[in-house]
């Protein structure tokens, strides 16, 4: 056995309280297995990954009970069998890196931007190598490159980590970490960060890798179809315990526990399953094509001037939207797709004028809006309005929630009174599934979810026509997710709203639109019925980007 | 409903700012800077009552006076009225800006007031108290704790000049007396009043010019983040020592004068936070989420961005309290200060004018001004830990 953790307890020190992060769990790891621990926020699972490879300060943790038992494979070729939490420092030192290997999610930050990449490698290697000179540590710094397929390896290795893009960073933190040849590779939510294509070529590299040297992958992710792709055993977590565990199939197609069971049917693709076979999809997917079209977009661009030199001089644009035409016709809910960087979201703000457009038209119920004054502007701000992604930053943390929502009221005319207006945020407020008595809390005392629902209601006390939804799940976990998803769904069927649902989730697409729209490099690349587009992609870009999505079945 | 009504009654949950300075405050720092400056602030707020040579109150054939009152100038009385006012508006619990507006009119109302009505008598003989006193002519007095005004030079004791404290029987100066005889623990009380009163002026002047400025060049960018940053570089170059000195040489030594020039030259460090924490700000998502609502420029800017980007700067007010006051006492050192009000750089300049070494002349303006720059600078300390989420993840 690799790796043998048994009824592991983490508890963590903050103030007063003790939380208790993981509490009591148990599993293991055999060679050239990948175990994957699945859970949502919170459930422990990354706190698990530190105390394997004992990264948490000593000073902010303590373990009551647990050993996890590593099988040490020494310099020499001797194994030992060693707990990890009786271990002296040294030891563990030597261990880490080279025995254990660890990547992490954010590869922005997990690169140091002042050294070349080829030096970071070469410094893992002679530190657990001394013996090891610079050539040769350079020599195979070049191999590890190579091996993660980064092109030109032999130029590339010179170079610093700001040259690179998301996914080539994370392929370095792979090579850095398997250089070593490490017997476990502990991946924190590798993929998280990066577009779904960018995501399908990591995963397969990293099955490639541990095919050819065999080691074992303890894998975290919160993420279902990764986890249906990359799989031997799974674990689900919640609150610090490990609820069910067992081999892929059986927990993917015959679930035991009900929380697995929530989770697994919280999944888009499985409530896309449960709507048809309910015979609901009539109800939810309408046929608007007749509708009136509310917003129609002409050719609009947004460039970004770059500027260079003493004089600032605008040396060339960045196109971030380049001549999109669109129409959302009344009642319809419009997806639109795409990867990182490709302007969806700069397109999503300048129909709000929000980002000022560059040339084009934004028709709205027949007026061009690009052109009005601010003033003039004003009618039709309560009309469109917007919901964000982050529920963090997106409610003002020094306002209670009444002052949020009556606010924009006052300055519209809605209601006539002070108490007419807070009326108006009660019932907002629980048409959103909150209770009345949050009105006169502070943001910071709700969760992520219960602060979407609050941005859901803000957009909606001015009873606007169009609503652009700005990835508003993606920072939420699956099981919010579904809810919110279902509330939009519903509040479109109520209100005949548009919406412009911007996402990078194909799941979340093909769930709630009805058509949908694929962006990149500024500019639309297929629009279609969003069914249409799903099963039968015309374009190549299209059909790559729905090939690289993991499914749960497929 | 009858559960729900009753759970309106409001906040009952403590908002962020509130939050942020129970935690401040939490800190041994900060409650120890707080403790020394509000003794400062007692002892300059009830100066003429602490240390006068006017007696609080007496009875002079039958008839009861109070001389310390007929001596108060109208400064004295707007001090006073505004910090009546204060603690009233304490126990009131109006809005931030509801106090604001009220404390300015009716600080400047007692200001106008006193101006025209508030007369002390023109010619101050300082002894004919205690001569009377000496001679047994009054039923009985009551003296303030310090029975000598700053500016009381004992002159019918004969010399009393650069007396030791507690040297003379008689006369009881705990910290001595200075060079022309007067007391110092007089003079330092009366001084405290100047020290607070440039390093909250001058910062005030500094912060009101740096947040609007700052604040529109962050809102805006742009062609007035430009133009903003080129006018606060200009400004940073004004060295304010010598400006300072420059006017004292062609003007009237004023201490308005120093508050404003200090001011004035001090914003750009303010504007500079402001616009940092603006530019962050503007790409929040609550505050486009408020530009989305149609709310109006006003609110944007002082609702929604302000008080988020309140916090480094009143960090770097603290800070700035501190180094006026220190700008303050360098003036005064150099014999460039006030020439005829006691403050804590000029009575350490007169300590070394002196061709003895005094030490109580040096030791007590010098450690007052030490403890109150301090203080200000463990309060900022603090703050900026407050508001700094990985500190306080520490702590």
């Amino acid at each position: 056995m690799l790796l043998d953790v048994k009824n592991l307890k983490t508890y963590l020190d903050s103030g007063a309280e003790v939380v208790k992060a993981v509490d009591g769990i148990s599993f293991n790891i055999k060679k050239g297995e990948t175990f994957c621990l699945v859970g949502e926020s919170g459930s422990g699972k990354s706190i698990t990954a530190l105390s394997i490879i004992q990264l948490i300060s000593k000073e902010i943790c303590h373990h009551p009970e647990g050993q996890i038992w590593f099988d040490y494979r020494h310099n020499d070729g001797t194994q030992e069998q060693v707990d990890m939490l009786n271990l002296t420092e040294p030891p563990r030192r030597d261990i880490r890196g080279a025995r254990i290997a660890m990547i992490f999610q954010e590869p922005m930050t997990s690169l140091n931007p002042v050294y070349t990449i080829g030096d970071q490698i070469i410094e893992a290697l002679q530190l657990h190598w001394p013996n090891l000179d610079y050539n040769s540590a350079k020599q195979r710094a070049i191999e590890a490159l190579a091996q993660v397929q980064i092109p030109d390896p032999e130029q590339r290795v010179d170079e610093y980590p700001h040259r690179l893009s998301g996914g080539q960073r994370q392929r370095v933190m792979i090579a850095m970490a398997m250089v070593c040849e490490p017997d476990l590779l502990i991946a924190d939510e590798p993929t998280t960060a990066l577009d779904v294509t960018v995501q399908a070529e990591i995963l397969r590299l990293m099955k490639e890798l541990q095919e050819r040297k065999g080691m074992g992958i303890l894998f975290i992710t919160h993420d279902f179809g990764v986890v249906a792709k990359m799989a031997d055993k799974v674990a689900v977590m919640r609150n610090g315990i490990i609820v069910e565990a067992g081999s892929l199939q059986q927990v993917l197609k015959e679930p035991k526990d009900e929380y697995t069971k929530e989770l697994l049917a919280a999944l888009p693709e499985n409530m896309i399953r449960a709507r048809a076979e309910a015979g609901e999809d009539i109800k939810y997917r309408q046929d608007v094509s007749e509708n009136k079209p509310i917003l129609t977009v002409q050719n609009l661009k947004v460039h970004f001037p770059v500027k260079k030199g003493v004089w600032a001089r605008t040396a060339s644009y960045v196109k971030a939207v380049d001549g999109v035409d669109l129409t959302i016709n009344e009642g319809e809910i419009v997806a639109l797709v795409g990867e990182s960087g490709c302007g969806k979201t700069t397109l999503g703000r300048a129909l709000l004028r929000l980002i000022e457009p560059t040339s084009g038209a934004v028709f709205f119920s027949g007026t061009n809006i690009v052109p009005l004054k601010r003033r003039e502007m004003q009618p039709f701000r309560t009309q469109m309005q917007m919901i964000f992604q982050d529920p963090m930053s997106s409610l003002n943390p020094r306002l209670n929630i009444a002052t949020t929502l009556i606010e924009p009221m006052a300055v519209h005319g809605i209601g006539e009174s002070q108490e007419a207006r807070l009326d108006l945020a009660r019932q907002m407020l629980i048409r959103v599934q909150l209770s009345e008595s949050h009105l006169w809390r502070y943001p910071h005392e709700f969760s992520g979810g219960q602060r979407q629902r609050i941005g859901i209601a803000r957009a909606l006390v001015l009873n606007p026509k169009f609503i652009v939804c700005d990835e508003v799940t993606s920072a939420l976990d699956v099981s919010v997710q579904s809810e919110i998803l279902q509330m939009l769904l519903d509040l479109r069927t109520e209100r005949q709203l548009s919406l412009l649902f911007i996402t990078h989730d194909i799941g979340v697409v093909e769930y709630v639109s009805d058509r949908m729209v694929v962006m990149n490099e500024g500019k639309i690349v297929e629009q279609g019925l969003t069914h249409n587009i799903c099963h039968a992609p015309q374009e190549a870009y299209t059909q790559k980007l729905l090939a690289a999505v993991p499914r749960l079945y497929g | 409903m009858n559960s729900s009504d009753a759970q309106e009654v409001r906040p009952v949950e403590v908002s962020y700012g509130k939050k942020i300075m129970r935690d401040v405050f939490s800190r041994l720092g900060a409650k120890l800077g707080l403790a020394w400056i509000a003794v400062i602030a007692f002892v300059a707020i009830f100066a003429p009552f602490l240390a006068n040579s006017h007696p609080l109150l007496l009875s002079f054939n039958g008839e009861i006076s109070s001389p310390a009152l007929r001596f108060l100038t109208s400064g004295d009385v707007t001090i006073l009225g505004v910090f009546i006012c204060v603690v009233v508006l304490y126990f009131l619990r109006l809005s931030f800006a509801k106090n604001i507006a009220i404390l300015t009119v009716v600080g400047g109302g007692i200001a106008l007031l006193s101006a025209i009505f508030v007369s002390p008598p023109q010619l101050t003989v300082y002894e004919q108290y205690r001569v009377s006193e000496a001679t047994a002519s009054y039923d009985w007095v009551i003296r303030a704790p310090i029975p000598y005004s700053a500016k009381d030079y004992i002159r019918e004791q004969g010399d009393t000049g650069l007396e030791a404290p507690l040297s003379d029987e008689q006369r009881i100066h705990l910290m001595g007396t200075e060079e022309n005889g007067a007391d110092v623990l007089s003079r330092m009380i009366h001084a405290s009043r100047i020290a607070l009163a440039i390093g909250f002026i001058a910062t005030g002047i500094a912060m009101f010019i740096g947040v609007i400025l700052g604040g529109l060049m962050g809102y805006f960018s742009g062609i007035i983040d430009m133009i903003g940053m080129r006018l606060v570089e200009i400004f940073e170059a004004v060295p304010t020592l010598f400006l300072l000195l420059i006017f004292v040489a062609f003007f009237d030594r004023s201490l308005y004068m120093m508050m404003v020039i200090i001011g004035v030259t001090s914003w750009p460090g303010y504007a500079r936070y402001v616009r940092a924490e603006f530019l962050r700000l503007r790409q929040q998502e609550f505050v486009q989420a408020a530009i989305v609502c149609g709310l109006p420029l006003r609110s944007i800017l002082f609702r929604h961005m302000l008080p988020n980007g309140m916090a480094p700067i009143l960090v770097a007010a603290s800070f700035g309290v501190a180094s006026a006051i220190l700008a303050e006492a360098t003036l005064s050192f150099l014999g460039l200060g006030l020439v005829d009000e006691p403050s804590w750089g000029q009575m350490l300049n007169q300590s070394v004018q002196s061709s003895t070494f005094n030490w109580w002349m040096a030791a007590f303006p010098g450690g007052a001004i030490f403890l109150t720059v301090f203080a200000y600078n463990l309060i900022g300390e603090s703050m900026r830990d407050a508001i700094d989420p990985h500190m306080k993840r520490k702590s």
